[in-house]
């Protein structure tokens, strides 16, 4: 969790990642922000991201990616 | 008969819908009480039923490219479904090693079907909305080459909703190719999601897994879905015949013959053409969310109050959402995910850094996005502008955000604060105007002659009171117009700074004792009708994205 949060602060900083839950609903991050973030979490978590995993249900709250994250690594 | 027959609208493609007096005073009650008298296992027929008749009554013959892109995603899921199946089977039986061959065989099969299917749904929706355009422009290379040669330009009456239901029908072949949905082996189902008749002419654009169920299982109409959706409706009719239409003269007027006026007067014209677009669009969508909502069905929202964005980039994730959101899900992301693109991603970073990295990445998928999103919108040249004139905006607004954030910091700026925030939005709003400005003109070639006279004309002519009188006077306007749109400009304002704080009038008018809550209603309904603009003058104006 950590990591991402770092990841993300690195990306667009003056967000309070660690509780705002509509990252993208509301707004907070933008299609190019979402690019840098999934070649960071690929490089970071040695995984891939496909484009159908792209969906607000799992980038609206660091919690959200982080249960992602896990799930392709286990796959 | 058809409904534009009704009311002497025009062509077989130029239909009056959603705000004709006979589709609101006779096609929905009658359809609503016919509705809540069919037994409830036989209402989803009967939505379907009404479905085809609408479509029917609007487009006629044409009906046939609805039912056969109904059929054609039926064929296509339940063959990716075969598909996927066998690939499970096989799976299950070759050894491990032989596994990722395996998927990899079978993924590029299914990648094929997918092929075949966008060939089909978007060759066929090329094919008809734009020969005519390639074909001009094909003469037009002949001509600068001194090729003798003239191709025909073929003319094809273009069935009414086919750029929102061939992007519904490709969601779904899509989705499930994805594995997002399952293949649906109930026709009925897959035709009513195609063809539900509020939705079909300007969309929103739903998914299969947004509406599909709860079509098919739409159940009696209750008191609250009905009075929510009636009074959603309404406040459609006021933002589309209040302002929207009664503006509509002038925007005519000032677009055509913008030789003969300021640039004072030019730049009203921007600004009363991005007013009724967005009142004529969203006042639509409020209309068809508000009609499904009586059947108990909950659309996707299509604005998100759209002029209070602070960047261009905010400001299309709020207008025309169903569409940026599937330009972004099948176009977007599959292509900045694709091999190749991230490769080009990870080697740009570490060139040129974690921000403009994936932005020249990033610049390529939204180049095809946006020339699809301008491309989507007409068979022009100023639509394919617009999209592009779009692209830059983002770009460079993106480009520029780091170098922004720290002049603030350095000096002291408070981004957040109201003034900071406001000044945002006036510049987002004027950036849309002028994009709206060649969106609208009748060309390219006029866009930029319009352009030039706003931006060299605007000051000298400030305030061209004789250029308004004239428009006014040309049109068989007066003030009162003015007065009446500004009014109720005003009250959709309020509307909207109430729901940007989170703050919902209709919850708070719920709370209301029934006396206050049935007078608003009866007021909202006799203002519409004093103030609407219809009847003699008034030609009635097809809602303008139907004709996209």
């Amino acid at each position: 969790m950590s990591k991402i949060v770092s990841i993300l602060e690195d990306i667009k900083p003056g967000i309070d990642y660690e509780n705002c839950k509509e990252l993208i609903d509301g707004h907070y991050l933008d299609s190019l922000s979402i690019i840098s973030l999934i070649a960071e979490l690929e490089d970071e978590f040695d995984i891939t991201i496909p484009a159908i995993e792209i969906v607000p249900a799992n980038f609206n709250s660091v919690e959200q990616m982080a249960a992602m994250v896990e799930r392709l690594q286990e796959e | 008969m058809r409904l534009s027959g009704f009311l002497g609208a025009g062509s077989a493609t130029s239909m009056t819908s959603f705000f004709s007096w006979t589709f609101f005073m006779v096609f929905i009650p009658l359809c609503v009480i016919s509705y809540t008298l069919v037994p409830n296992k036989l209402k989803k027929y009967h939505l379907l039923l009404a479905s085809y008749v609408f479509y029917w009554l609007v487009s006629g013959e044409l009906i046939i490219y609805l039912l056969l892109s109904t059929v054609s995603i039926r064929c296509f899921g339940l063959w990716l479904d075969r598909m996927q199946s066998k690939m499970k089977s096989t799976f299950s039986t070759v050894p491990k090693e032989k596994k990722k061959e395996t998927k990899k065989r079978y993924i590029k099969k299914q990648r094929l079907i997918i092929l075949l299917a966008v060939f089909l749904h978007i060759g066929g929706l090329l094919f008809l909305k734009y020969s005519a355009f390639f074909t001009f422009n094909i003469n037009k290379l002949f001509e600068h080459f001194n090729i003798p040669v003239v191709l025909a330009i073929p003319r094809y009456l273009l069935p009414i909703g086919i750029s929102f239901f061939t992007l519904q029908a490709l969601s779904y072949i899509l989705d499930v190719y994805h594995g997002v949905i399952k293949a649906d082996r109930n026709i009925g189902r897959l035709a009513l999601f195609l063809g539900f008749f509020p939705q079909i002419v300007e969309g929103p654009i739903c998914r299969y897994s947004q509406t599909a169920e709860q079509l098919w299982n739409a159940g009696p109409v209750k008191y609250e879905n009905l009075t929510f959706g009636l009074q959603r409706f309404l406040f459609g009719m006021l933002k589309k015949l209040v302002i929207a239409d009664r503006l509509s003269p002038i925007v005519i007027e000032i677009f055509d013959k913008y030789n003969e006026y300021s640039g004072a007067i030019i730049a009203l014209g921007a600004v009363s053409y991005t007013i009724q677009l967005y009142m004529d669009f969203s006042g639509s969508m409020d209309a068809v969310i508000g009609i499904a909502q009586i059947f108990g069905i909950r659309m996707p929202e299509n604005f998100e109050r759209p002029f209070f964005s602070r960047s261009i980039s905010e400001f299309w994730k709020r207008w025309h959402i169903t569409l940026g959101t599937w330009l972004k899900d099948y176009l977007f992301y599959p292509i900045v995910t694709a091999g190749k693109m991230k490769k080009l991603t990870a080697s740009a970073r570490k060139k040129i850094g974690n921000h403009f990295g994936p932005l020249l990445a990033g610049s390529i998928a939204l180049f095809c996005v946006w020339f699809c999103n301008g491309l989507w919108h007409g068979s022009g040249w100023n639509y394919i502008f617009f999209g592009m004139y779009h692209l830059v905006l983002i770009l460079s607004g993106s480009a520029i955000t780091p170098a922004v954030n720290k002049i603030n910091n350095q000096l002291h700026i408070n981004a957040d604060s109201f003034l900071y925030r406001l000044m945002q939005m006036v510049r987002t709003s004027v950036l849309v105007v002028i994009g709206e400005l060649f969106f609208r003109a009748n060309g390219l070639r006029n866009g930029f002659a319009m352009f030039g006279k706003m931006v060299t004309g605007l000051l000298p002519s400030l305030p061209d009171k004789q250029g308004l009188i004239n428009v006014l006077i040309r049109t068989g306007r007066n003030s009162k117009d003015l007065i009446i749109v500004a009014v109720t400009l005003a009250a959709v304002f309020a509307v909207s700074v109430l729901n940007e704080k989170r703050i919902s009038v209709r919850d708070e008018l719920a709370k209301r004792k029934i006396l206050i809550r049935w007078a608003v209603f009866y007021l909202l309904i006799v203002y519409i009708i004093i103030f609407g603009a219809y009847g003699a003058g008034y030609k009635p104006i097809d809602p303008l994205y139907a004709q996209f």
